[in-house]
């Protein structure tokens, strides 16, 4: 990795953040679909726990 | 029960929603007044500075008429399904969309038609040239009408919403903006010296567009609403 | 002849099948991508125009062209939903709406970054920029629609409808755009995207575009799940799942 490859031709601060962003869309796309899934469950485990409390 | 046809169906509710909003005269002159300040802001924000005021006047014009249908859009439905004056029309037997039809063309005749009638005030506190007013009622009459019809998809998605009126906006504008572009470009072109022909006819092919498919449109978004 | 269409369109196998495709199109995905950004960063030749700024393209073209296949998505299926009623199609279109949303804000993102050095400005009203923001508005619209009732139902089909009417006026709203930006710029705007693109520079973006797609593909069965849950949360097959996996 040379230098002439960080410096991208002098356009580094325009294209590296672009790659930069595009990692955080990513891993916001995959913590936010995590949690989403995550909410859900814990949804689901609270009514399963209450109608088992109501069920005793 | 006499049993009437679809159009004699459409009259009758045309009358009945033409009486109604004359007998609340304050909420149809709200959204002219709106029309007038907002070209008033225009001005005074630009400090007086004519020339710019003349080549900005087109877009200024149509971005307030836009905003001031907005105002009255909300209303187009929420009264009548509140009361359950909607559901009656709907078991009324002709179908939904042609109480849609008869409803939306209502509207348009105290909002879209009104603003066009108020548009020449407008035009003169603007710069724009008395000879471009014929262009400008054209494109204003074609781009309010297709706006309704938009606007009555609009109204009927939102009429059981929570919080309706600024949601409308949100849902209504992004699909109203090549209305704008073509309705400020005809002006525009016209003020210019050119031929405003071009603009104008796609405004009328998207207002067609809109009067075919959007009824069923709305009525599938009443339906869905209110069911 | 459509029942096995409607069984795997139930809600417990659409589960079950995303939860296996989801790591297969990740996986995928990573491979593609990172194949595309080595090589677009590192191996393809700089433009004889734009130097090494259009490597821009290889974020800014896949995720453009994801936003609006994410919206055609979501409007397909909430369409399906609305006529046919599959439940299955409306938790879809709530799945990719963010994903799609957030892609629609890195295209402008980086369309406005590639802007910079090529046009000199951050925001030049290009007609492809001012689509994709009125997309991400269209986007916004849909969103806030579904979540705007007390009936979370009525939201669903209330958002499908909009996204419908919205797929309809995509194509409206591009052209006029563009008929509009003809009218106030001429050829000053430097294009965005060459349809004639060298062998080197095309493969890492077809690449970069695979790999965005199956990305879309792998969150959105991982949202979709998450999504089929919290709908389905009354239903006996989600309660017996959850009791399977508490007592392993």
């Amino acid at each position: 990795m040379s230098a002439t490859f960080w410096a991208m031709g002098g356009y580094a601060r325009f294209v590296w953040p672009c790659f930069g962003l595009a990692a955080l869309v990513f891993a916001w796309n995959l913590w936010s679909a995590r949690r989403h899934y995550a909410a859900a469950r814990l949804k689901v485990e609270r009514a399963l726990a209450m109608s088992a409390s109501e069920g005793a | 029960m006499s049993r009437v046809g679809a159009f004699a169906a459409l009259r009758l509710v045309v009358v009945r929603e033409l009486k109604l909003a004359f007998r609340r005269p304050d909420q149809l002159l709200q959204p002219l007044v709106f029309f007038l300040m907002v070209t008033t802001l225009f001005p005074l924000g630009l400090n007086l500075r004519l020339s710019l005021l003349r080549e900005i006047g087109p877009g200024v014009l149509w971005v307030a008429a836009l905003l001031a249908s907005m105002l009255s859009l909300d209303a187009l439905f929420r009264n009548d399904a509140e009361d359950g004056t909607l559901e009656q029309l709907a078991l009324s037997g002709h179908g939904l969309t042609v109480i849609v039809v008869a409803k939306t063309l209502a509207h348009w005749l105290v909002s879209g038609a009104a603003l066009v009638l108020v548009s020449p005030l407008v035009a003169t506190a603007l710069a724009i040239p008395v000879e471009a007013f014929p262009v400008m009622a054209a494109s204003l009459t074609l781009g309010s009408l297709a706006l309704s019809w938009l606007g009555a998809i609009g109204a009927g998605l939102t009429v059981g919403a929570k919080r309706g009126n600024v949601l409308l906006s949100l849902i209504v504008l992004p699909l109203a903006m090549p209305l704008l572009i073509f309705g400020a470009a005809a002006i525009d072109r016209v003020i210019g010296g050119g031929d405003a022909s071009g603009p104008l006819y796609l405004l009328a092919a998207l207002c067609t567009f809109a009067t075919t498919l959007a009824p069923f449109a709305a009525a599938a978004a009443l339906r869905i609403t209110l069911e | 002849m459509w029942t096995w269409f409607y069984k795997l369109a139930s809600p417990p196998a659409v589960f079950r099948t995303a939860g296996r495709l989801a790591p297969w199109f990740l996986g995928a995905a990573a491979l593609a991508i990172a194949y595309g950004t080595v090589d677009g960063l590192a191996f393809a030749p700089p433009d004889y125009q734009q130097g090494d700024a259009f490597r821009i393209v290889y974020v800014h073209a896949p995720s453009a062209w994801l936003s609006l296949f994410a919206y055609v998505s979501m409007a397909l299926a909430g369409g399906i939903a609305l006529v046919w009623r599959i439940k299955v199609g409306h938790a879809v279109a709530a799945a990719a709406a963010p994903i799609g949303a957030s892609f629609t804000v890195l295209a402008l993102v980086t369309g406005s970054l590639w802007g910079r050095p090529m046009w000199g400005t951050y925001w030049a009203w290009d007609p492809r920029l001012t689509s994709e923001l009125i997309l991400l508005f269209l986007y916004a619209g849909v969103m806030s629609l579904r979540g705007a009732f007390e009936e979370a139902a009525r939201g669903d089909r209330a958002a499908a409808l909009l996204a419908v009417v919205g797929v309809v006026n995509v194509p409206i709203i591009h052209y006029s755009v563009q008929w509009w930006n003809s009218l106030h710029q001429g050829a000053t705007v430097a294009k965005i995207g060459k349809p004639a693109m060298a062998p080197s520079m095309l493969w890492p973006l077809l690449a970069m575009l695979l790999g965005f797609m199956l990305f879309y593909g792998g969150v959105l069965c991982m949202r979709l799940r998450g999504e089929v849950l919290s709908r389905e949360r009354q239903a006996a097959w989600v309660r017996e799942l959850m009791q399977a996996r508490s007592e392993r």
